[in-house]
């Protein structure tokens, strides 16, 4: 009972040296990320302050209130736009995922030698990487009457040709395809790397005890691919939002506002009508139901952030 | 019977997957053929899918006499200032959150911050930077393209470069400190090197996604002094719809920049793309 009364006191000079060292190096962490961290989020989240005070403001009467946000959300071209964002994502996006998936399927299920893979997972990295103008432009050399490809192979090129790019509903298919044309690759590339993480045991084992493609697909390979279809489905969510370049160059929005979808609406406000202020009101509304969208998918995602 | 059927089955997805790549290579098939056809192919009564004479003369058309050649310069300058600031800002962001005993909840916050910035879409945050950029006379400015591009291209530096940072074992730089070197020092001659990979697949991603933006641009710049490529190709679009074969010409260019920046990083696309969800081997 009667131990050396020094030792407790050694224990706690060593606690505090590996505390302070600790400290120390906790402290760096602050000294060399605040200063950086600091200004970019603050150069990111000035903008969405600024686009409040926009919005509640007006240049001959000062604070407005809520004012251009009443005349953002009463727009009924407003509700349109979602409307139209809506049918193209509801084109577009299944067609994306589900072809996607397939190829990915097929591809994982028929071709065996690496060569022709590598080749696959080259030439679908091809239409991702190309920039959305450049979309633009091939898909008015697919689409434009007269010198447009896919009427001359259709035979098409008369005057009562299909106009795809001018007629409602054909130009809701067109820029829809051109999102088809340029992600479902990408949902392939996805798909099949999730493909390749099925541990080939449980595959073997399903095949010998009968399994049909079906519920090998069912049973065993979705489990593996549930978290990535999630991450597919919100990114391509997010995208959807912000279509723009390649729908400005094909239609422009028209014809009428058939294909104005959200972005090109909140574009024409601001910088066609010059309306900054609903338009700021909008992009603060934008801003806020992406930020509440992404807080409530992020604990979904499978991405790592810890 | 049961040979015989797999045969059919492997020659079906054969031909299915050549469609499927029918469809996807030959509207990029289009392109070139038009981006090599003359002024006078351009009106043969039935567009040809050859050009029967093909030509550069597009390309010098849209690079020289279109005056294009200064937008491309601008696009690079604009490109690599915006990569190199974003690969620096990442590295200062990186490093404590990965090398340093940095907090699990301030390493989560920072990434979720970077992350949430990819969901924003670009128009909502152009309209209150073009504001700020007017009142402080930067408009129709690189500078301005360059903050802007470096900010939004962040999440993808931070993510992809913590991924590759996360890699690189800690042992590997205590050891220096250990035998006293100093953090800088052990940064500088350990893991900077051991990075260089990881360095340059985050430039090369970053710089084709800073060559492939368009709306910025569109928006923060209104004459040829400060336009990037992709806004030049629209105004061919737009402005001269009938000269197909140089808005095919600018198109190619347009996608040679990141397609071939691309092939060089390909292992490193997917992985970018998806936020470190996709890893190559």
């Amino acid at each position: 009972m009667s131990v050396a009364p020094a030792r407790p006191i050694r224990i706690g000079g060593r606690v505090r040296a590996a505390w302070k060292a600790q400290s120390r190096q906790e402290r760096l962490v602050y000294q060399l990320l605040l200063p950086v961290f600091g200004t970019v989020f603050a150069l990111a989240t000035i903008p969405f302050v600024l686009a409040v005070i926009r919005a509640v403001t007006s240049d001959s009467r000062g604070f407005v209130g809520l004012e251009n946000f009443a005349q953002a959300l009463g727009n009924p071209l407003l509700y349109e736009s979602i409307k139209q964002t809506a049918i193209y994502a509801a084109i577009a996006l299944p067609i994306e995922i589900l072809g996607g998936l397939g190829i990915a399927l097929l591809v994982h299920r028929t071709v065996r030698s690496n060569v022709v893979r590598a080749a696959i997972y080259i030439a679908a990295m091809i239409p991702i990487v190309i920039p959305q103008i450049a979309v633009g432009v091939v898909f008015r050399l697919v689409y434009l009457p007269d010198y447009g490809i896919l009427n001359v192979l259709l035979g098409q090129t008369g005057p009562s040709q299909p106009l795809w790019l001018s007629s409602p509903p054909l130009a809701m298919i067109a820029t829809a395809s051109v999102d088809v044309w340029q992600w479902t690759p990408f949902v392939y590339l996805v798909m099949f790397a999730g493909l390749q993480t099925v541990p080939s045991e449980s595959v073997e084992a399903a095949q010998v005890d009968g399994a049909t493609s079906w519920t090998q697909f069912r049973h065993i390979e979705l489990p593996y691919l549930r978290p990535l279809l999630l991450l597919v489905l919100f990114f391509r969510i997010a995208d959807v939002i912000r279509v723009f370049d390649h729908v400005y160059i094909l239609t422009g929005g028209g014809p009428g506002t058939t294909t104005e979808f959200l972005s090109l609406y909140i574009y024409r406000i601001g910088f066609q009508f010059s309306d900054l202020p609903q338009a700021s009101a909008l992009a603060v509304i934008v801003m806020v139901a992406m930020t509440v969208f992404y807080t409530v998918v992020s604990r979904f995602l499978p991405a790592d952030r810890g | 019977m049961r040979t015989r059927g797999r045969r059919l089955t492997k020659v079906a997805t054969s031909l299915l997957l050549a469609v499927i790549a029918f469809v996807f290579a030959f509207p990029l098939f289009y392109l070139i053929a038009t981006s090599l056809k003359t002024k006078a192919d351009l009106f043969a009564p039935v567009p040809s899918l050859f050009p029967p004479a093909p030509t550069f003369e597009p390309y010098a058309s849209v690079l020289v006499t279109r005056g294009f050649g200064g937008l491309l310069l601008n696009s690079v300058i604009v490109g690599l200032s915006a990569t190199i600031l974003a690969i620096c800002v990442a590295f200062a962001i990186c490093y404590p959150i990965t090398r340093l005993p940095a907090s699990p909840r301030l390493r989560a916050f920072v990434l979720n911050w970077a992350l949430s910035l990819r969901f924003l879409p670009p128009v909502a945050v152009v309209i209150p930077y073009f504001a700020v950029i007017q009142a402080i006379g930067l408009y129709n400015q690189l500078p301005a393209l360059i903050l802007v591009y470096t900010i939004f291209n962040l999440p993808l530096a931070i993510w992809m470069l913590r991924g590759f940072l996360d890699e690189i074992p800690l042992e590997i730089e205590e050891a220096a400190l250990v035998d006293g070197a100093s953090r800088w020092y052990a940064f500088r001659t350990i893991l900077l090197p051991l990075s260089r990979t990881a360095i340059l697949a985050v430039v090369i991603i970053v710089f084709a996604f800073d060559w492939a933006e368009f709306l910025f641009a569109f928006i923060l710049t209104a004459t040829p002094q400060a336009m990037t490529f992709p806004v030049g190709v629209q105004g061919l679009v737009t402005q001269f719809e009938i000269i197909w074969n140089d808005m095919a010409a600018g198109g190619v260019i347009a996608i040679l920049v990141p397609l071939s920046l691309m092939l060089i990083a390909r292992r490193h696309v997917m992985t970018g793309l998806t936020f470190g969800v996709i890893r190559e081997k």
